[in-house]
């Protein structure tokens, strides 16, 4: 597409081409596979399709489909000359002892609460980057505040304990200035956990936002300001309507992944904020029979994560239906 | 908009670059402490964690270890992921929405429970944990990552290349390895290096999925709860420096591929 190789695009099989291309599409085999794979549309369709379907059925759905097996069964993995049992044992246990539901709902909370604090933290952010910030500027800020979000989930945890632990950045500089005498020990509690999840996820609500914000033309909030409109108004009326697709996939995106979280909340938490996904890896680490149990919990919070996010996705459309009335 | 909302909005940009930059620079001045425990204030400077990284074969190890798994998963999920968009793309058939949504299903599956499902999935295949099982948990993660970017760039690449190609004498196999492969190129390029970066950065799936090698990660997460050293620190350093540097160039570079289409 550079320059002028392409005229010739080993075009014609007997055109004498010297070109590689035109070696390659003389040769005899090649011309037989070519003829085989596009003999008809349909065929075609079907070489291509193939494998794609293939893969995600076995390696994309596979996977959550086993587990779902897996939490109706009495053991697994399976002893050879013993039977598989079908059991609800595995869900029954989930409402029988609230030992397992408490970490459950605070998992559902602290998701909830990150994802709102971090939709309230990040707008301002990606309203700064597309309305104030000269064209030229934005997309530099923009990645330069994307540079931290490229390391990994476990040294940034770390980043986080040097700044909040009793010896850290945060308890050194207040005490210094003289607000405390003795240490606040910020570290293994919710806000400890808050701090960190939010470090970590800020990126997936940021950038829906800033192309949500970037995609609505500035003539509307403008057009609104000559018709009288004061700046709340503006944004309640013109700016927040239109990104309500950003807010639903950043929030979407950062639910999601705020469920997930497991390194995170090992380090930077305490018994008293123990969350779900450890209540789930311990049945994988502690003993090697309840793997069962593990994946009927993993199922359970599956679906529920699943049914919120559904949920949240049907109010925002109609809220957008409402608007656009 | 008032002089002083830009001031307000201006000073949330810079509050926000502060919680995002400083603890990782607090991070990598701890790396220069001379003294065993982890803390503030720091009274005196050395480089021996930095140069004790380079005498420590497990951490050695463990970042070799780290580079292959990201290497060899990025390569099934780069042929994989163009696959699945090249059928995406301007194919319309029954099911494909469904396929669509099974395509991207790895990437909305919160990470534990797709570590679960990864761990007891590589049981029923046989698959025992160690290498071979990250490198394939890595690769069906990202799968939709370079599906999606793939896809974004071929939406792009205009019918006329390709029916010109087709009206010159090209067949079907040269008009995709000439046209619509070079096309791709860069996008493919972009993909790659994000894939390199999250598998690279993984700490879940790789943790459920190891055997008695740790990955990065996992090795630094088992010496955090082993009890801190600045040693920690000075890994974690090398760590940001190089997923930072190439993170900011594959993020500029493919802002700029999507910006001009062209080239």
């Amino acid at each position: 597409m550079r320059d002028g190789r392409h005229a010739s695009a080993g075009a014609r099989p007997h055109g004498g081409n010297a070109t590689g291309w035109g070696k390659l599409v003389g040769f005899a085999p090649y011309r037989a596979l070519v003829s085989l794979i596009y003999a008809s549309p349909r065929r075609q369709f079907i070489l291509l399709a193939a494998f794609p379907a293939v893969w995600v059925l076995t390696q994309h759905l596979g996977p959550m489909i086993q587990m779902l097996y897996v939490s109706f069964t009495d053991a697994y993995p399976v002893t050879k000359g013993v039977d598989t049992q079908l059991t609800l044992d595995n869900y029954r246990r989930f409402f029988d002892e609230e030992f397992y539901r408490i970490p459950f709902y605070r998992t559902l909370a602290f998701a909830t609460t990150f994802t709102f604090a971090t939709l309230v933290i990040t707008y301002p952010i990606a309203y700064f980057l597309t309305r104030i910030v000269s064209r030229r500027n934005q997309l530099l800020m923009l990645l330069l505040l994307l540079i931290p979000f490229w390391v990994g989930e476990i040294v940034r945890t770390f980043a986080i304990m040097i700044l909040l632990g009793n010896n850290g950045a945060v308890n050194l500089l207040l005490r210094s200035i003289g607000l405390i005498e003795r240490p606040i020990p910020f570290m293994y509690t919710g806000f400890s956990i808050s701090v960190g999840i939010i470090y970590l996820t800020a990126l997936y609500m940021l950038l829906p936002l800033y192309s949500a914000l970037e995609k609505l033309p500035r003539s509307y909030a403008e057009a609104a300001a000559d018709l009288g409109a004061g700046p709340f108004t503006r944004f309640r009326r013109i700016t927040l309507p239109l990104t309500l697709e950003g807010i639903a996939s950043g929030c979407i995106l950062v639910f999601l992944i705020s469920t997930g979280f497991y390194g995170t909340p090992v380090l930077l938490g305490g018994p008293s904020t123990t969350v779900f996904a450890e209540t789930i890896a311990g049945f994988f680490y502690v003993a090697g029979d309840e793997w069962p149990t593990g994946a009927a919990f993993a199922t359970i919070m599956f679906f529920t994560v699943l049914v919120v996010v559904v949920v949240f996705q049907r109010i925002m459309t109609s809220l957008r239906r409402g608007d656009a009335r | 908009m008032s002089r002083g909302a830009r001031v307000a909005f201006s000073c949330c940009y810079w509050a926000f670059m502060v919680y995002v930059f400083v603890p990782l620079v607090l991070m990598m001045l701890m790396g220069f402490k001379d003294s065993k425990f982890i803390g503030f204030p720091i009274k005196s400077w050395t480089l021996d964690w930095y140069l004790g990284i380079f005498g420590d074969a497990t951490i050695l190890s463990a970042f070799g270890y780290s580079v292959a798994i990201a290497v060899l998963s990025t390569l099934i999920s780069i042929v994989v992921g163009t696959w699945i968009a090249l059928l995406l793309d301007g194919h319309k058939f029954f099911g494909r929405t469904a396929m669509f949504g099974l395509a991207i299903l790895p990437a909305l599956i919160p990470g534990i429970i797709s570590a679960i499902a990864f761990r007891i999935y590589a049981r029923l295949l046989g698959i025992e944990p160690g290498m071979l099982a990250i490198i394939w948990a890595h690769a069906i993660h990202n799968v939709p990552f370079v599906a999606l970017i793939v896809m974004a760039r071929l939406s792009t690449l205009p019918r006329s290349q390709t029916e010109a190609a087709r009206d010159l004498g090209a067949d079907p196999l040269v008009t995709f390895l000439r046209i619509t492969v070079p096309w791709l190129i860069p996008a493919i390029l972009g993909a790659s290096i994000f894939c390199l970066l999250l598998s690279f950065d993984d700490f879940v799936r790789s943790f459920f999925l190891g055997g008695y090698q740790p990955t990065l990660p996992v090795l630094i997460f088992a010496e955090l709860r082993s009890g801190m050293s600045p040693e920690i620190n000075a890994i974690a350093t090398i760590a940001v420096l190089l997923t930072a540097a190439l993170g900011f160039w594959a993020e500029r570079f493919t802002r700029r591929m999507n910006r001009s289409p062209g080239r």
